[in-house]
C-alpha cells in the first residue's frame, strides 16, 4: 500500500510549523496560502491539520473526477497536476473537500515531497503521520471542516 | 532588505487616518525587530509625562525578526506602551500569531496613536486598513470576541483583543491572541483607553528569506536538537510548571501565602506531576513552536465542571495557587479561566489577592469590607470569585483591580508593609530572598518585577549559564554585571522573537546563522549584544525621563526585613546594604548614575537620540 499523510486532530497543537516548512520547501518562501496542507486553529479546543488524501477519502468531490480537462491524474495512488494541461479554471479548488488544492498560475497540491514529507519531520506530536491511509481519520477532519461552513 | 517587510503602519484612532513609513537596513540593525521596534516607537512617540491612559500614549505591536519564518519557538509578537501600572516603558511578548500575520500583510510593526470616540476595532487585510465600529463586541470576553470577528472576516484572520477588564481600564489588563497573552504591566488598559477592542489582521503576502535552503537546513537541525533535549519530554508532558516541585522542595523559593512562606507544603495538587495525567486533554503550542508547553486543561465534573483553559503555567500555579494558599487545582484552573476571559494578568491578579488575604489574616481588612470570606482556608472559592470582581471592577474588586501598590494606597492602615512589588508591578514566582541576583533583576527590570527581562532565575538556580560557572544564589558578588549582561541578551531574544525557553540551545553565537539565512544581515556577537544594550538603555532613559527612578526600584519591606522562615533557603533575605551594593554595581556597569539615569556618554555611544 502507498503511504499517505494521515491527520490526527487530537495530537495537533496548532503551531502551524508544518504549513511554514511546506511552503518553504516547495516555494523557497513562506506563505500559509501556498502550503499544501492547512492547519485550522479555530478555538481553544480545536486545532487540526487538513491534508491531501490522494483520492482515498474524497468520494465524488474528487479533483481527479471533476477536472474538466482531465489535467489531474491519479498515477499508482499519487495524485498530481499535469501543469501543461491545467487551464486554471479553479474547479478543483472548489470541490476539494479538505481545502488543500491550491491555485496560482496553475493548480498545485501535495506531492508528498517525493516520498519523504517535510511536514512530518517537524511534527514530533504525530498529528501528521506518513503511513498507510486511514479513512476514519480523514472523516474526522471532514466533520471538523463542515463545522466551519 | 530580505526577511523584513520594510514598512511600519501608523494608525491614528482620533482621526481614523493611517500612514506608512519605510524602514531601512540601518533601522533593522539598530533595533532588530519585535521588542526593539516597539520600544523605538514608544520611546520616540510618547511625550514626556504623558498619562499612560491618555490619547498621547502609543501602543506598538511588532513581530520578532524571525516571526513568520519556520524557526522553532521563534514566532513571538511584542506589544509595548507606557504602562498604566508602572508609568514605565513596558513591553510584553506573547506566543500569538498576530505579529507574523502582520508581516504577511506587509508590515514589520504597527503603531497606534490617539483615541477613538467610540468603541472600535482595527481591521488590516494586506494594504486595506479600516477602523470599524465595535459596539457588538464591546463588553464581550476574549473567546466570544475573536469568534465573532472570525465569523465576520473569515477563519483565517488573526485577532488580538481585550476583555472587559481592558475596557474598564483595569491596570493589570492583558491583550489576548490565540489564547496567549501579553499579560504584564496593563497593556490591555492602554487598548481600552483608546476605545480599541481588537486588532484583526489578515496577510497573504509571501515572506522571502535570504537563503531558503539554509533556513530549512537550520530548522531541521534544531528540530533534532530540541527533540533530543530532556526538557522536550518534560515540558511536553507537564508544561512550564515541570520544575515546580524542585523549586519548592529542593530550593525552597516558591512564594506562598503572600510570601510569608517559601515552601508550599500543600502543593500536591498544584504540581503538574499530579494534574497533567488527570486533567489535560490535549497539548497546545504557541505559534511556530514544535514543543507544546501549553496544556488544554478541562474539568469534567464537580463544582468546577466546565472549566476549559489553555494553561496552568508555572507562574499561574504560584499566583493563583501558592501565594493565595490555594491548594485545589480545579480552583486554580477556574481562576485562570476567569482571568483569561475578563482579560487580566494572572500574576498580578493572584499576587494582589494574596496581599488582600494577608490583610484579612492580620485584621487590617474585615470580611465586611471585602464582601466575602477572603481567607486562606476559603481560598478555593474566594480566589476565582475575586478575579471576576477585579476584572469587572465590582465591589472590593475595584480596590484590588489596579494592583498591590495602588490598593495599599487606598486601604492605608500600614498595608503597604505587605505589598510585594517593584515599580508597582507584582513579582513572579521566585522568592528572591533566596536568589539575590534575581532580586536585583526584579529591581532593574524596566517594566517592574519580572523574571523574563533578565531571565536570571535559571543561571542562579542551576548555578551555571553561558559565560558563568559556580554562581552562588545567596551571594551578591558580581551580580550587577551578570544581570545587566543577561538583560542585554534577553532584549536581543525579545527583538528576534525567540522564546526564552530556547536560551539554553540558541545561545547568541548560534543566532547569527539564522539571522543571515533570513535577512542576509551579518552581525557579530558584540553587535547583537550592543543592539540589546541599546534597547535596554532606551527603556531606562524613558523611565528616568518619566520620573521613575531608584526610589521606585527598591525591593519591598518583606524581602528586606523578613528572612525566609523555613525550608532549604531558611534564614535568607536581601539586606538593605546588599540591595544597595548590587544596585551600585549594576549602575556602574551600565554607566548609569546613582538614580538610574543613563549617562549622556552612554546614550551617545549607543546612538540614542
Amino acid at each position: 500500500m502507498v503511504k499517505m499523510l494521515v491527520p490526527y486532530p487530537d495530537k495537533c497543537t496548532g503551531c502551524r510549523f508544518c504549513e511554514m516548512v511546506c511552503s518553504l520547501y516547495h516555494e523557497g518562501k513562506v506563505n500559509h496560502a501556498d502550503a499544501r496542507l492547512q492547519v485550522h486553529r479555530r478555538d481553544i479546543k480545536t486545532d487540526f491539520p487538513a491534508v491531501c488524501t490522494h483520492c482515498v477519502s474524497c468520494g465524488d468531490e474528487c479533483c481527479v473526477l471533476n477536472c474538466p480537462v482531465e489535467a489531474i491524474k491519479n498515477e499508482d495512488g499519487i495524485v498530481r497536476v499535469e501543469e501543461s494541461e491545467c487551464t486554471a479554471c479553479g474547479t478543483c479548488v472548489e470541490v476539494c473537500p479538505f481545502g488543500v488544492m491550491r491555485m496560482e498560475e496553475v493548480a498545485f497540491k501535495c506531492d508528498l515531497c517525493g516520498g519523504d514529507p517535510t511536514c512530518v519531520k517537524f511534527c514530533p506530536m504525530g498529528a501528521i503521520k506518513f503511513e498507510e491511509p486511514k479513512p476514519e481519520q480523514y472523516e474526522l477532519v471532514k466533520k471538523l471542516l463542515e463545522e466551519e461552513e | 532588505m530580505k526577511g523584513y517587510a520594510g514598512r511600519i503602519l501608523k494608525i491614528d484612532l482620533t482621526t481614523g487616518r493611517s500612514s506608512i513609513k519605510t524602514i531601512d537596513e540601518r533601522y533593522a540593525r539598530k533595533y532588530l525587530g519585535g521588542q526593539g521596534f516597539t520600544v523605538e516607537l514608544v520611546y520616540h512617540g510618547v511625550p514626556k509625562g504623558a498619562d499612560a491612559l491618555s490619547p498621547e500614549n502609543v501602543l506598538a505591536m511588532a513581530p520578532g525578526m524571525f516571526a513568520g519564518f519556520p524557526i522553532q519557538t521563534g514566532g513571538k509578537t511584542a506589544f509595548a506602551a507606557k504602562s498604566p501600572a508602572t508609568n514605565t516603558l513596558a513591553e510584553s511578548v506573547m506566543g500569538g500569531s498576530i505579529g507574523a500575520e502582520l508581516r504577511h500583510a506587509g508590515f514589520d510593526a504597527l503603531e497606534i496613536h490617539g483615541r477613538s470616540d467610540k468603541p472600535a476595532y482595527i481591521f488590516i487585510e494586506d494594504d486595506k486598513v479600516e477602523v470599524n465600529e465595535a459596539d457588538d463586541i464591546w463588553g464581550k470576553d476574549t473567546r466570544v470576541t475573536p469568534e465573532t470577528l472570525k465569523k465576520r472576516h473569515g477563519w483565517d484572520v488573526k485577532v488580538a483583543c481585550i476583555g472587559v477588564a481592558g475596557e474598564k481600564l483595569v491596570r493589570m489588563a492583558c491583550i489576548d491572541c490565540d489564547d496567549r497573552q501579553s499579560g504584564r504591566a496593563g497593556l490591555g488598559a492602554v487598548m481600552g483607553s483608546k476605545n480599541l477592542k481588537a486588532i484583526v489582521v489578515r496577510g497573504t503576502k509571501d515572506l522571502e528569506p535570504a537563503d531558503p535552503g539554509a533556513l530549512l537546513e537550520i530548522a531541521l537541525r534544531y528540530q533534532k536538537i530540541m527533540e533530543a533535549a530532556p526538557s522536550f519530554v518534560e515540558d511536553t508532558k507537564y508544561g512550564t510548571g515541570e520544575f515546580l516541585g524542585w523549586i519548592n522542595k529542593e530550593k525552597g523559593v516558591f512564594p506562598t501565602r503572600n510570601w510569608q512562606e517559601s515552601v508550599f507544603k500543600e502543593r500536591e495538587q498544584v504540581d503538574p506531576y499530579y494534574w497533567a495525567t488527570r486533567y489535560v486533554t490535549k497539548n497546545k503550542a504557541c505559534f511556530s513552536c514544535t514543543k507544546p508547553c501549553g496544556k488544554l486543561f478541562e474539568v469534567k465534573d464537580g463544582k468546577f465542571a466546565g472549566v476549559v483553559i489553555d494553561g496552568l503555567e508555572y507562574e499561574t500555579l504560584y499566583s493563583l495557587g501558592g501565594t493565595c494558599g490555594n491548594s485545589r487545582i480545579e480552583s486554580v484552573a477556574r481562576a485562570n479561566e476567569v482571568c483569561d476571559l475578563v482579560g487580566i494578568d494572572t500574576i498580578s491578579a493572584g499576587v494582589t489577592i494574596g496581599f488582600a488575604m494577608e490583610l484579612v489574616q492580620r485584621g487590617i481588612l474585615t470580611e465586611q469590607e471585602v464582601g466575602m470570606k477572603l481567607t486562606w482556608d476559603n481560598a478555593e472559592d474566594a480566589v476565582p470569585k475575586m478575579c471576576e470582581l477585579m476584572g469587572n471592577r465590582e465591589g472590593f474588586g475595584d480596590v484590588l483591580a489596579d494592583g498591590v501598590k495602588r490598593a495599599a494606597e487606598r486601604i492605608g492602615k500600614g498595608s503597604a508593609r505587605y505589598a510585594i512589588h517593584t515599580k508597582g508591578l507584582e513579582p513572579p514566582a521566585y522568592d528572591v530572598r533566596g536568589m539575590k541576583g534575581h532580586g536585583l533583576a526584579y529591581m532593574t527590570s524596566t517594566r517592574g518585577a519580572c523574571h523574563l527581562r533578565a531571565g536570571f532565575y535559571a543561571p542562579e538556580l542551576v548555578g551555571k549559564f553561558w559565560r558563568w560557572e559556580g554562581i552562588d544564589r545567596f551571594s551578591t558578588e558580581g551580580k550587577g554585571a551578570m544581570v545587566a549582561t543577561m538583560e542585554n541578551f534577553m532584549c536581543v531574544y525579545d527583538s528576534i522573537g525567540l522564546c526564552k525557553f530556547s536560551r539554553g540551545f540558541f545561545l547568541i553565537d548560534k543566532l547569527r546563522e539564522v539571522i543571515r539565512a533570513i535577512t542576509e544581515l551579518e552581525f557579530t556577537e558584540d553587535e547583537l549584544l550592543r543592539a540589546g544594550e541599546r534597547i535596554h538603555n532606551m527603556k531606562g532613559n524613558f523611565n528616568a525621563l518619566h520620573g521613575v527612578t531608584r526610589k521606585d526600584w527598591l525591593l519591598p519591606p518583606r524581602i528586606l526585613e523578613d528572612p525566609i522562615p523555613d525550608g532549604p533557603s531558611k534564614g535568607s533575605k536581601i539586606s538593605v546594604e546588599e540591595m544597595n551594593k548590587m544596585l551600585d554595581d549594576y549602575m556602574a556597569f551600565r554607566k548609569w548614575d546613582h538614580e538610574g539615569v543613563p549617562s549622556p556618554e552612554k546614550l551617545r555611544e549607543l546612538d540614542i537620540a
